[in-house]
C-alpha cells in the first residue's frame, strides 16, 4: 500500500495504517529533529511528538501538498518547541562533547569532526539552520522547503546561501584540512 | 558587468535550476576557473556535513507503539470507523422500516380477523361489532379486498422505501472509499 491510501485510511481514524506511516517515515523525521536539537533523546521525543500533532490534524492536511513537507513542517515545530522547553539558555558549546552516534568503528577524529558540524550548525539563527537542514540532510527541493515553511522560494535560496557562507567561515579550519 | 554565475551556483549544485539557465552555467564553468573553485567549495561542505550521522534510533516498532501510547484519548473515543463505513445512525434506518412494517401488517391482521371473524366463525360479539362498525366508518377498509390492497401498497411502499435506502447507502459508501483514496481532495 503506498502513502497515498496509507494517508487516506489513517484520515478516516485508522491507527494501523498510522502506524504504518509513522514506521516508515520515523527515520526521516529522528534524523530532522536531531538535526535541529543535536540530542537523539530529545529529537526522538520531539519526533514522537510530532506524529502526535500530525495524527491529531491529519484531516486538515492537503494533498496537493507533499506529505513530506507538511510532515516536516510539524517535525520543525516540534523540534523547536523541544529546544524552547529543555534547553531555555541553551549554551551553544554546552552541546554534548561526546558524539552520541560514536562507535567504536568511528575514529576519534571523525567524532570530534561531527561535533564540530554540530556545533556549527547550532551557532546558525533558527531560520537559517532549518533551511540548510532540510536541504542538506533532508534533500528537500527548494519548493518544498518554500512549503514546509510557509516562505517564498526566493527566501529560502537567500537563506541557504547565508547559512552556507557561515557554515564556510565557522568550518573553514575543519574544511582546510579535509 | 559581472558575467561570473556565482548566483546561480548555489541553485545549479541543488539541481534546481531551469534547463536552458543550466546549460549557460555549465559553459561559463568550462571557461572560469574562479566559478568552477566556488562550486567545488560548496560541494565540499555539502559533502563535509554528512559526515555528522544520525546515531542509532530507537527500533520502529517500539517507536511506533512509543506514540501509540502518546495520542490523546480524545482521539480514542472518537475512533474511527473503517474506511467507507457510514455513521450508526444509517444502520439504524432498516430496522425503524421493518419495525413499522411489522407492526402495520400484525394491525392489518388483527382487523381483518376482526372484519371477517363473523363470517369464517359464526362469531358476532358485541366488541367485534363495536371494532367492525368503528372501521367501517373510516370508509376505506370496508371490505377485505380493500384491506388486501391496503396491504399490497404499504408492502410496495417499504420495498420501495428500501431499495431506495440501500441505492443512498451504496453511493455514500462508493463516495467515502474514493473521496478518502484521493485524500479528501476538495
Amino acid at each position: 500500500m503506498d502513502d497515498r491510501d496509507l494517508i487516506a485510511y489513517a484520515q478516516q481514524g485508522d491507527r494501523q495504517a498510522f502506524t504504518e506511516l509513522v514506521c516508515r517515515y520515523q527515520d526521516s523525521m529522528v534524523s530532522l529533529t536531531y538535526r535541529m536539537c543535536g540530542d537523539l533523546r530529545l529529537a526522538e521525543d520531539a519526533a514522537q511528538e510530532a506524529f502526535v500533532r500530525v495524527w491529531q490534524n491529519l484531516k486538515s492536511y492537503k494533498p496537493q501538498y507533499a506529505f513530506r513537507s507538511w510532515l516536516y513542517r510539524i517535525a520543525t515545530n516540534a523540534a523547536l518547541d523541544a529546544l524552547r522547553r529543555e534547553r531555555p539558555t541553551t549554551e551553544l558549546d554546552s552541546l554534548s562533547l561526546a558524539d552520541p552516534g560514536a562507535t567504536p568503528e568511528r575514529s576519534a577524529e571523525d567524532n570530534q569532526q561531527a561535533v564540530q558540524i554540530r556545533r556549527a550548525i547550532a551557532r546558525l539563527s533558527e531560520p537559517l539552520r532549518v533551511v540548510l537542514i532540510l536541504r542538506e540532510y533532508q534533500e528537500l527541493t527548494y519548493q518544498e522547503i518554500a512549503d514546509a515553511l510557509n516562505i517564498p522560494v526566493g527566501t529560502v535560496m537567500s537563506r541557504l546561501n547565508t547559512a552556507r557562507v557561515q557554515l564556510r567561515q565557522e568550518l573553514l579550519v575543519l574544511l582546510e584540512e579535509v | 558587468m559581472n558575467l561570473h554565475v556565482s548566483e546561480w551556483l548555489a541553485a545549479y549544485h541543488d539541481g534546481e535550476l531551469p534547463a536552458n539557465r543550466q546549460h549557460q552555467v555549465e559553459k561559463h564553468l568550462q571557461g572560469c576557473p574562479s566559478c568552477r573553485a566556488e562550486l567545488e567549495a560548496l560541494e565540499e561542505l555539502s559533502s563535509f556535513l554528512k559526515a555528522d550521522f544520525v546515531p542509532p534510533q530507537t527500533p520502529p516498532e517500539r517507536f511506533a507503539a512509543q506514540v501509540q501510547l502518546r495520542l490523546p484519548r480524545a482521539s480514542l473515543s472518537r475512533t474511527p470507523q473503517g474506511a467507507g463505513q457510514p455513521p450508526r445512525w444509517v444502520l439504524g434506518i432498516p430496522l425503524v422500516l421493518i419495525t413499522v412494517w411489522a407492526f402495520l401488517q400484525a394491525a392489518l391482521k388483527v382487523a381483518t380477523f376482526i372484519l371477517t371473524a363473523d363470517q369464517v366463525l359464526g362469531i358476532a360479539g358485541g366488541r367485534a361489532a363495536l371494532l367492525k362498525n368503528w372501521i367501517a366508518t373510516e370508509g376505506f377498509l370496508e371490505t377485505s379486498a380493500n384491506l388486501l390492497l391496503f396491504n399490497g401498497l404499504l408492502l410496495i411502499g417499504t420495498l420501495i422505501l428500501w431499495s431506495a435506502w440501500m441505492a443512498l447507502w451504496l453511493a455514500w459508501t462508493r463516495n467515502q472509499t474514493e473521496t478518502s483514496i484521493k485524500g479528501g481532495v476538495t
